[in-house]
């Protein structure tokens, strides 16, 4: 869309993307309002995570999409606080590590895609998104589907750290599905590929025993933002630089820079920006695939549990 | 068009364009900061490969006399190499992020240069004299064989080429955990100040081995950080007084006779949110990029992602004027997140004036994409809009106004928001201090603009 002479073809996501901010509260606005919301959570997301440089990364780059993820995890708490189902009923307001202790059983905690596919399309009330504990206790990141309350599963996430075989197991279903994809694509294909192998989970979620074992878990778990402004060895992310030097070596992460402007590629870059709106172009095809409506709208501070688990826990 | 003190409209030409012509950019070329000296006879830029490169004005023909001297280039040097820092297992890069000229005290010329952690105090000198006439060396500088020296002689200077030669008098380093971004001089022309992130530091100039911090916003526990520091300048004329802006569009005025650490500001200057225009992107937008005093000091301009504001260091609550930039890419904002543009830092600046009074303090210049840059005149509100494109590139030929087509039908010779190339971004501008010339950085390319003389 920002490029030279570059077509719309989603006049209607569009709007919903780039349009004023509307109002949480209004009805049919509110799946537009939250549609950008998650966007922009995991367009947050995956410039933190999925930015190797060379050389540190700017800091104050850092603290604006820190602040815009803080934020918007507040809005999320904020709603979610208001769901009957959670199994904490008082929702104490700070601090930040609080929060995700309690959203523990409303939220999955293993990680979705960045973009996720057709939950895009059919964004639910938060207070479907319950997790059975036995899933909380998974350290898995990505080979266990999250699941719904009702219906099929949530397509697994592809692995932002560990767990590199059911990613390169995902990539290899991208390729055979789309031979040519942005990167927009290939990551919904991969989502979507995911879910038609995720397994059917119970739809009884609410395992309350559970629940006292994550949290115990989680408790050691610090602001989930990482403190990743301490300038460490490991540019700060993760805990242990060897560790993630093997980590990553053979990660091919080109499929999830959406980037086209960034240094990395120089001023004279000749991607083709990947905006927003062609990113849910993308997704829409897919939503012909196994996932009801019900799907819940629900990884974001799923997420970034799952993100701490994997920096804390393992 | 502009007004320009004496209401003569400015209509800008240009002038020349330095630098590569081909399209494909080799990254240590990326122009990184542009800044006339106090005369204006030089023009500095620093480049992302560490080099600084000053060009230096013609003196005028009195034969030419329809247009000013040209920019020829002066001195080249590399002042920043990379380094690596093995403590963190990161490259320090060797991109200049700013040079600010020191005023010219005798015939050499001193600049400070910085990337993001070393300043350096550059010398340029010139030498264009040497002796000859030694007794003992040839002129080549082989040695005579002594018993064949039958008179003597006494050794003369005389005329050679231009040399001109840059040395590095002090390195400031190791004093900034964060990357620097601003470097001001103090008007003692004794002291200057460096910014990072988190702090800032007093510094002067002889002195490389110590430096005093006089801001410090680091807090106890990192993950409570916010809102970081994006740039600072010392007032033109109060030895004590520096301004320095923050990630979440506030900028603060300290005095540092108040006290040795600066924590606690004197005046804080703050726009209370439109919430007409609130937005996800709200935080992100209103961080400043650039601050810049005016002339006297009375009026401060600031740069955030969107808008020029012009404060008055006498109101708090809220800017005098300000200047939409390209208000057509707020609708675009989650794009702009999305590719990064929207941390672009623009620069600002006033333009010069050959009086240091207010009054003269009209004109404002700032970039924005697809090669384009604005200026606003603040007397008559008008504002105008103009690319650096080799296109335009005879000389003495007024610049056509561009203009953006936010949406609806787009008129002839406008350019759709969609069509506007976001590689193509200028961040750093320039205007001579006392004349009308104007320096403008495209990516790798350096435009030079004046107004055409009758």
């Amino acid at each position: 869309m920002l490029g030279k002479g570059g077509k719309r073809k989603f006049d209607e996501h569009e709007d919903g993307l780039e349009g004023k901010v509307v109002s949480p509260t209004d009805g049919p606005s509110k799946v537009s309002y939250t549609l950008q919301r998650q966007t922009i959570f995991n367009i947050s997301l995956m410039k933190l995570y999925n930015h190797r440089p060379l050389t540190e990364p700017s800091l104050q780059k850092t603290v604006l999409i820190n602040n815009m993820l803080r934020r918007i995890q507040e809005e999320l708490k904020q709603e979610g606080s208001l769901r009957p189902m959670f199994v904490a009923a008082s929702q104490p307001a700070d601090p930040l590590s609080d929060n995700f202790r309690e959203a523990q059983p409303a939220f999955s905690h293993l990680a979705s895609p960045p973009l996720l596919p057709a939950d895009f399309v059919s964004t639910m009330p938060l207070e479907s998104c319950l997790t059975p504990a036995s899933l909380l206790e998974d350290d898995t990141f990505c080979t266990s589907p999250a699941v719904q309350h009702d219906g099929p599963t949530k397509p697994p996430p592809p692995a932002l750290q560990p767990v590199k075989d059911s990613f390169s197991s995902a990539l290899d279903e991208i390729e055979e599905l789309c031979p040519a994809p942005t990167s927009a694509e290939a990551v919904a294909a991969e989502s979507a590929a995911g879910d038609s192998k995720a397994q059917p989970s119970e739809s009884s979620i609410h395992k309350p025993e559970g629940l006292p074992e994550s949290r115990t878990a989680e408790s050691k778990l610090m602001d989930p933002l990482p403190g990743n402004f301490e300038i460490t060895a490991s540019t700060g992310f993760l805990t242990d630089l060897t560790l993630d030097d093997i980590l990553f070596a053979d990660i091919d992460t080109s499929m999830y820079d959406f980037d086209p402007c960034t240094s990395a590629t120089g001023a004279a870059s000749k991607m083709a920006p990947v905006s927003a709106d062609e990113l849910l172009k993308t997704l829409a095809p897919y939503s012909s695939q196994p996932v009801t409506p019900n799907q819940p709208f629900k990884m974001d501070l799923t997420e970034l549990d799952h993100i701490m688990e994997v920096l804390v826990g393992s | 068009f502009l007004g320009a003190g004496g209401g003569n409209d400015i209509q800008w030409c240009f002038s020349q364009v330095k630098g590569a012509v081909d399209d494909d950019v080799a990254e240590a070329d990326i122009i990184s900061t542009v800044e006339f000296n106090h005369s204006g006879e030089l023009l500095a830029t620093g480049d992302k490969g560490g080099r600084v490169v000053i060009f230096q004005q013609e003196q005028e023909n009195k034969t030419q006399s329809h247009s000013r001297g040209e920019y020829n280039v002066y001195s080249t040097f590399q002042s920043h190499e990379p380094e690596f820092d093995y403590l963190k297992s990161l490259e320090i890069e060797e991109k200049i992020n700013k040079i600010r000229w020191l005023p010219q005290k005798n015939a050499a010329q001193f600049l400070l240069s910085t990337n993001d952690k070393t300043i350096k105090l550059w010398k340029i000198s010139e030498r264009d004299k040497r002796p000859e006439g030694y007794n003992l060396k040839e002129e080549d500088g082989r040695y005579r064989d002594p018993t064949t020296v039958t008179t003597l002689r006494v050794p003369v200077f005389r005329p050679m080429d231009l040399m001109v030669e840059a040395s590095p008098r002090r390195i400031f380093a190791n004093a900034h955990t964060y990357h620097i971004n601003s470097i001001s001089i103090n008007s003692d022309y004794e002291t200057y100040l460096s910014a990072d992130d988190l702090r800032i530091n007093l510094w002067h100039l002889e002195i490389t081995d110590r430096s005093f911090n006089i801001v410090d916003i680091k807090p106890a526990n990192m993950e409570e950080l916010t809102e970081v520091i994006t740039a600072a300048e010392f007032h033109p004329n109060s030895c004590s007084t520096f301004v320095y802006s923050s990630s979440k569009g506030t900028i603060r005025l300290c005095d540092m006779r108040a006290s040795a650490l600066c924590d606690r500001h004197s005046k804080l200057f703050e726009e209370p949110e439109d919430p007409s225009n609130r937005s996800f992107f709200s935080e992100i937008i209103s961080s400043i990029s650039d601050v810049k005093f005016s002339h006297s000091g009375r009026y401060m301009m600031t740069r955030d992602y969107l808008s020029v504001k012009i404060w008055d260091l006498n109101m708090e609550n809220r800017p005098v004027e300000t200047y939409q930039v390209h208000e057509y890419l707020r609708s675009k904002l989650c794009s702009l997140y999305e590719n990064d543009c929207i941390f672009d830092k623009f620069e600002c600046c006033w333009n010069g004036s050959d009086r240091q009074v207010e009054s003269f303090s009209l004109i404002v210049m700032t970039g924005s994409y697809n090669n384009f840059f604005r200026m606003f005149d603040r007397n008559t509100k008008r504002d105008i809009t103009l690319e650096a494109s080799r296109e335009n590139n005879k000389p003495r030929t007024v610049l056509k106004p561009r203009k953006v087509c936010a949406s609806g039908k787009r008129k002839k010779d406008e350019i759709s928001v969609d069509s506007l190339d976001f590689n193509k971004k200028i961040l750093h501008t320039a205007w001579h201090p006392k004349e009308n010339i104007i320096a403008v950085a495209t990516t790798n390319n350096l435009y030079i603009f004046q107004d055409k003389m009758n």
